[in-house]
């Protein structure tokens, strides 16, 4: 019974990267330039191996600008619904979400900071102040939560919001004395987008998503036990303190590193590791793969809906994923009551 | 001398001067089932949790083969000692095979995975604690009896010289209170146990240790710990003690009514104080 349940779950994770490999090509093919699926098939095979024809100009357009947004949207998922997984299992707190502990709010204020002093730069200088900004409240909140296991979790949960609510103040009151045009492209950064996806710009959310993973599935072991209660996990050896301050170390820099990419992105940290769980059940919640890959599907469906839903104009993934994301999963929640 | 297998010395262990566990020495022989027995707020789970290595005392110690064990490193130690802990914890989506698993931890090192060995440990743990049918159901669906169960495989998962458990039996039915402690005893490793019930840890242990008051007051086997009188001082309660038909072991008859003070006919000493026998002139 043993063997089924993992034969069971490798069928899903083959299927589920199938379903993305298929996503990834269509996703490409949608865009306000018309490109069927077939061109984005030709335009990877010239470029690769040099076979196929296809004019400049698409090959630009999918190679350039819709390849690396694809891409990004991916990772982003993935990372985000990953670090929400594993906080919420070491946490053991079903509302724990990256953006709880203050990384969204410091982010913002770091980018309101760098939009206001360094205008010119802005294109530079807010990815990069949205970085300091989420680690420094990580930090605080880091500081705070300390090394003693027994309050740990309330007071890591609990310091967040303060933390929250402390660079909320100071970016409201910055955007206050500010200019209009400031706070228009603050909201604009904080209701997410991928439109800057770049090549060269890749590399950073892509290798910090992969290392974590990899890191998260080196120590499951330790997370899943953590579930079982903080005194049932030491008693199997495990160093509970230590191990959920690393994990809250590592689903930041995730965070930190995506939202400094494509800006404030919520819900799908929050809910996709609920998703997985209730629709796939119980045997799938270990299954970090499985999260990141349902996590980077959604965002990269939410991507082409945010490019295509009207006509000459885009729309904020936040607000796609918020309003998809919450009746998605209140309808699932419903039939799971009834099936139960 | 030898060493012994598992000793206590002299601990003791305080919160804000407020004195838990007072100067507690004790040894327990290998392979042996030892009930930890006394009232509530005695000290019965603050001893459990100086043993399996989560709080620390602050005077003396608790040695695994002469070695102080918070010098031993926390993983090393999770071999030789499993843990199953009071209340069985709830809200947590896993299987119960998954939770059995938990068990392999300190066995395994990062990054690596179940091997046929490993499946072989568990299904035969699965198999020894009769849940071989609900391996892939939602812990959660378990009932209290099969949960704790469900926990001793995790602890023989572990592969211990000792397991520890507090209270293991609360909230069950009768028959999953014996059969839990028969099905320990059934494992022939050292089994430390705190059991509120004095009938069945007179029946299901090897030697008895009775707390009071955070001081260990008295410890031995069945025989010499459970007299009419020792319960009296500890618990408060009036009783007779007579051999179980069955066991032998000595088997506790309760007497109720604490407006009448039955300790002038038991005991004959009006020295005597019983918690519940004070308003009755």
């Amino acid at each position: 019974m043993i063997d089924a349940i993992f034969s069971r779950r490798f069928l899903l994770l083959i299927l589920l990267t199938v379903l993305i490999l298929l996503s990834g090509l269509f996703a490409t093919s949608f865009g306000a330039a018309n490109i069927s699926m077939l061109d984005v098939f030709t335009a990877l095979s010239n470029q690769a191996f040099s076979l196929g024809e296809i004019t400049a100009i698409k090959e630009r357009i999918i190679i350039e600008l819709r390849l690396p947004r694809v891409i990004l949207a991916f990772f982003a998922g993935a990372g985000l619904a990953l670090s929400g997984s594993v906080l919420q299992t070491v946490t053991r707190n079903p509302l724990a979400d990256p953006y709880l502990f203050g990384i969204s709010s410091g982010a913002s204020f770091g980018a309101v900071i760098a939009i206001t002093a360094f205008s010119t730069a802005g294109s530079f200088a807010l990815p990069v102040g949205a970085f300091i900004g989420s680690t420094m409240a990580v930090l605080l909140v880091l500081a705070m939560a300390g090394n003693r296991v027994n309050q740990q979790i309330e007071k890591m949960l609990l310091s967040g919001v303060a933390v929250s609510f402390m660079f909320s103040a100071g970016t409201s009151l910055i955007l206050y004395m500010g200019e209009p045009q400031a706070a228009a492209s603050v909201l604009f950064w904080t209701l997410g987008s991928f439109a800057r996806a770049q090549w060269d710009s890749l590399a950073m959310p892509v290798f910090t998503v992969l290392g974590c993973l990899v890191l998260f599935i080196g120590f499951k072991r330790q997370i899943n036990a953590v579930l079982a209660g903080d005194e049932s996990a030491q008693t199997l050896g495990i160093p509970v303190a230590r191990l959920r301050l690393f994990m809250l170390i590592l689903s930041s820099l995730i965070t930190a590193t995506i939202v400094a990419h494509c800006g404030g992105i919520g819900f799908v940290g929050l809910m996709i590791p609920h998703l997985v769980r209730l629709s796939l059940g119980a045997s799938s919640i270990g299954s970090l793969w499985v999260t990141a890959l349902v996590g980077g599907l959604f965002l990269v469906w939410v991507d082409v809906i945010a490019r295509t839903l009207l006509t000459n104009q885009e729309l904020p993934v936040g607000v796609i994923t918020s309003v998809i994301g919450s009746v998605f999963f209140l309808v699932i929640l419903t039939h799971r009551k009834k099936g139960s | 001398m030898s060493t012994p297998f598992l000793a206590i010395n002299n601990l003791s262990w305080q919160v804000e001067h407020h004195q838990i566990l007072k100067n507690i020495n004790c040894t327990f022989p290998q392979g042996k089932v030892i009930g930890v027995i006394g009232p509530n707020g005695s000290g019965k789970s603050s001893l459990l949790r100086c043993i399996y290595r989560v709080t620390k005392p602050c005077a003396g110690g608790v040695f695994y083969q002469g070695n102080n064990i918070w010098k031993i490193p926390a993983k090393q130690y999770a071999r030789t000692m499993a843990v199953v802990l009071q209340e069985a914890p709830n809200n947590f989506s896993m299987s119960v095979t998954q939770v059995i698993a938990m068990g392999l931890t300190p066995h395994k090192g990062l990054f690596s995975f179940d091997n046929a060995d490993d499946q072989t440990i568990l299904s035969e743990a699965i198999k020894r604690v009769g849940l071989s049918e609900h391996a892939d159901q939602p812990f959660d669906s378990l009932s209290g009896g099969e949960k704790q169960r469900a926990l001793i495989a995790r602890a023989i998962v572990q592969q211990p010289q000792i397991l520890v458990m507090d209270e293991p039996t609360n909230h069950l039915d009768i028959k999953y209170q014996i059969q839990i402690l028969e099905l320990v005893r059934s494992l022939g490793i050292t089994v430390i146990v705190s059991i509120h019930d004095l009938n069945l840890a007179s029946a299901m242990c090897d030697s008895l240790m009775v707390l009071n008051h955070g001081e260990l007051v008295y410890q031995g086997t069945p025989e010499e710990v459970i007299t009419s009188k020792r319960l009296s001082d500890v618990f408060g309660i009036c009783c007779t003690v007579q051999p179980h038909p069955q066991t032998q072991k000595p088997n506790i008859c309760y007497y109720y009514g604490y407006q009448h003070n039955w300790q002038d006919e038991y005991d004959g000493s009006k020295k005597q104080e019983l918690k519940y026998g004070q308003n009755h002139d």
